[in-house]
């Protein structure tokens, strides 16, 4: 049983490793296969042949493309990301400073949209056709249509322009903890609303599935109060399905809250990125998409340990792909 | 001493896309205290239907449900719905026929032994509970009980699930015990070992048992009573030895000739002709379009269930089928 455990770990860990480097792989052809430059496009058509020369040198695009892919591969394996070609900076810095904002973001809106969204799905699956589960699937649709931009834009409006109860803009004052947790709470419940309507859905289905099993009627013949059938016993079955949603959901976020970020005027990994292709900031965007890839394949590594910490039948057969039905 | 469970007049209807399905037709029944009561018939004759009804846990689609079943003397139909769930688990258990799909699959045995004690017995620990239930293990013969108790339902056989099934069911100390074809989805040799078991436990279980099965042989050998029922409704009834011996409905006696001829499997072989669909409602006797012994008379009014001592039938020639 243990063995198999490792050995699923294991696999696992080379399926990681190979989509990292497959990422790597195109984030390098990127700068080769992009028509224009990168000097070019950094330093602008104006600059002077010497200059323009000194920074293909100094970007090492004047070596061979194989060259150019070893050193590539073996900076980042030792952890340096290259030179921010427009301030000077190293990439890794420049990433590792909106980083602890996009995590923030990202976590924060996850973990709400999970506590608020799993008891609505339960609710809505165990009052199936009442008033309550109609009025949650309009507004989960509805939210989970709506971009997250959109509602940032009427949460801005409406908290801080009319009613004037919360800060918004930026990231807060530096080490005032209170005034930089105000100023998250807008963000993180416009990148909420709709994970938390796409939770609900997803979990009533789910659970809805679940109510209908044989196991689920055995408890229902023991009198087993309502409430641990639902939240112990049937949850625990729907679990599974929610929690590969999380993992896409934590993938996305990370990298694709660019437009919350601009409205509420906040850092993120999103805007970082999206400054980067626009002054074609190739170090920067390498760096960046890097991290974001990274990130997405470490949760969903943790996602999938997590199944077989939750069905204990994955933890015998582990190492076999496809969940038991 | 009046019976544990007085059914009197029970129908069931379900709404279906076809219309409305006469799932039980007026099922009368009685369960002594301390009695186990066969129920024989072939698949979908209201075997499942009958006992989910003792436990109102019937499907979502149910229409109606009219008469009545009283369990030492109320009527369960009657109850609130608190009033009900506070008899299961406690005063009526179930044991179900698929033990494969009957325990969740992401608790221990042990999780599951002991929710089901403690829902009962206000204040009882989990040290105390899981110490009951290791017991119980042993007396339902489960080998090396302590360590199953942290086992998942996978890592056990059907056979050894039905009995941590049957171990659930005891350690409530239920008044009656449903026990729904709880060995039909088993091979024949654990069949008979879970038999073997069930006849073993009767000796301290004080309750009543409603056993439902396809086989008539398993039901002589191991029931008090016998309830046969066909197409929703209960054609005979009478200690097991007796009606047996002689039937008094004819689809008991037709019954009886198959399971001879199928010597071997036991199982309800058909009888010429078709059981009548749930959707309709034969104007007479349900059983008149296979019977042999059909007169006129069969297809005017469905015949009245008439009680004669121990036995009771509901067949109006059983008087002229007798001599
Ligand atoms: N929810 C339902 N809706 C409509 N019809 C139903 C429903 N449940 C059962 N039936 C029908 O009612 C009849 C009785 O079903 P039931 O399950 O009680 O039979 P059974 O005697 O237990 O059969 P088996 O031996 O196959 O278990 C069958 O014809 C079945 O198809
Ligand atoms: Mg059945």
């Amino acid at each position: 049983m243990m063995g198999g455990t490792a050995g699923y770990l294991a696999s696992r860990l080379v399926t990681t490793v190979l989509i990292v480097f497959g990422a790597m792989l195109l984030l390098f052809s990127l700068s080769v296969i992009v028509p224009g430059d990168p000097a070019t496009a950094l330093i602008g058509p104006q600059a002077t042949a010497a200059y323009k020369a000194q920074v293909i040198a100094e970007m090492g695009l004047d070596q061979p493309v194989h060259i150019r892919l070893v050193r590539f591969f073996s900076a980042v394996l030792a952890g340096d990301l290259g030179t921010d070609a427009l301030t000077g900076r190293r990439v890794a810095t420049v990433v590792g400073s909106v980083l602890p904002y996009t995590f923030l973001l990202t976590f924060l809106a996850i973990g709400l949209a999970v506590l608020i969204g799993v008891p609505l799905g339960c609710f809505a699956a165990t009052n199936r056709g009442s008033v309550f589960d109609h009025v949650l699937a309009f507004i989960s649709v509805a939210f989970i249509a709506i971009p997250s931009f959109v509602i940032a834009i009427f949460l801005l409006l409406i908290f801080t322009i009319w009613l004037d109860w919360l800060p918004v803009l930026g990231t807060g004052t530096a080490g005032d903890f209170v005034d930089q947790a105000k100023r998250t709470i807008l963000p993180t419940v416009a990148l909420a609303l709709g994970w938390i309507g796409f939770i609900a859905r997803l979990v009533r289905s789910s659970m809805l599935e679940v109510m209908g099993e044989p196991h689920i009627r055995t408890m229902r013949a023991y009198g087993i109060a309502p409430w641990l059938i639902t939240y112990k016993y049937a949850l625990k079955n729907a679990a599974i399905p929610t929690i590969a949603i999380l993992g896409m959901g934590v993938g996305r976020l990370l990298g694709g809250a660019v437009l919350v970020e601009i409205v509420f005027a906040r850092p993120g990994l999103g805007r970082l990125i999206y400054d980067a292709i626009s002054a074609r900031n190739y170090p920067v965007l390498q760096g960046a998409v890097l991290v974001v890839v990274l990130v997405f394949v470490i949760t969903n590594l943790i996602v999938d340990l997590s199944y077989s910490a939750i069905d204990p039948r994955i933890r015998t057969q582990a190492g076999r792909e496809a969940l038991p039905r | 001493m009046n019976p544990l469970v007085t059914i009197r007049g029970l129908c069931v209807d379900a709404a279906t896309s076809a219309g409305t399905a006469h799932l039980l037709r007026g099922v009368d029944l009685d369960i002594g205290r301390g009695r186990i009561v066969g129920v024989v018939g072939e698949s979908g004759s209201g075997k499942t239907t009958l006992a989910s009804a003792l436990l109102r846990l019937l499907p979502a689609n149910i229409s109606r449900i009219s008469g009545e079943i009283r369990f030492d003397g109320e009527d369960l139909l009657t109850l609130d719905s608190a009033a009900m769930s506070a008899l299961r688990g406690t005063r009526i258990a179930m044991i179900f026929q698929d033990p494969m799909t009957a325990l969740n699959p992401l608790f221990t045995i042990g999780t599951h032994l002991v929710d089901v004690q403690q829902r009962g017995t206000a204040g009882l620990s989990r040290r105390d509970a899981l110490t009951r239930a290791e017991a119980m293990l042993t007396t339902v013969g489960i080998p090396d009980p302590k360590r199953r108790l942290s086992a998942y339902p996978h890592q056990l056989s059907g056979g050894m699930r039905q009995r941590v099934m049957i171990a659930m069911a005891l350690l409530v100390e239920p008044d009656l015990l449903l026990a729904d074809e709880p060995t039909t989805a088993l091979d024949a040799t654990v069949e008979a070992q879970i038999v073997q078991l069930l006849s073993d436990l009767r000796k301290d279980f004080a309750g009543s048992i409603l056993f439902i099965s396809h086989h008539l042989g398993l039901v002589a050998e191991l029931c008090d009573d016998l309830c046969v029922m066909y197409a929703g409704t209960v054609v005979e009834t009478g200690p097991v030895a007796e009606v047996l011996a002689q039937p008094k409905h004819p689809y008991t006696a037709a019954l009886l000739a198959c399971e001879i001829d199928d010597g071997d499997t036991g199982r309800l072989t058909s009888i010429a002709g078709e059981v009548p669909s749930a959707l309709s409602t034969p104007p007479g006797c349900v059983f008149a379009s296979r019977c042999s012994h059909r007169v006129p008379l069969c297809d005017h009014a469905p015949p009245p269930f008439e009680q004669l001592g121990t036995r009771g039938t509901a067949c109006l020639r059983h008087r002229d089928l007798a001599s």
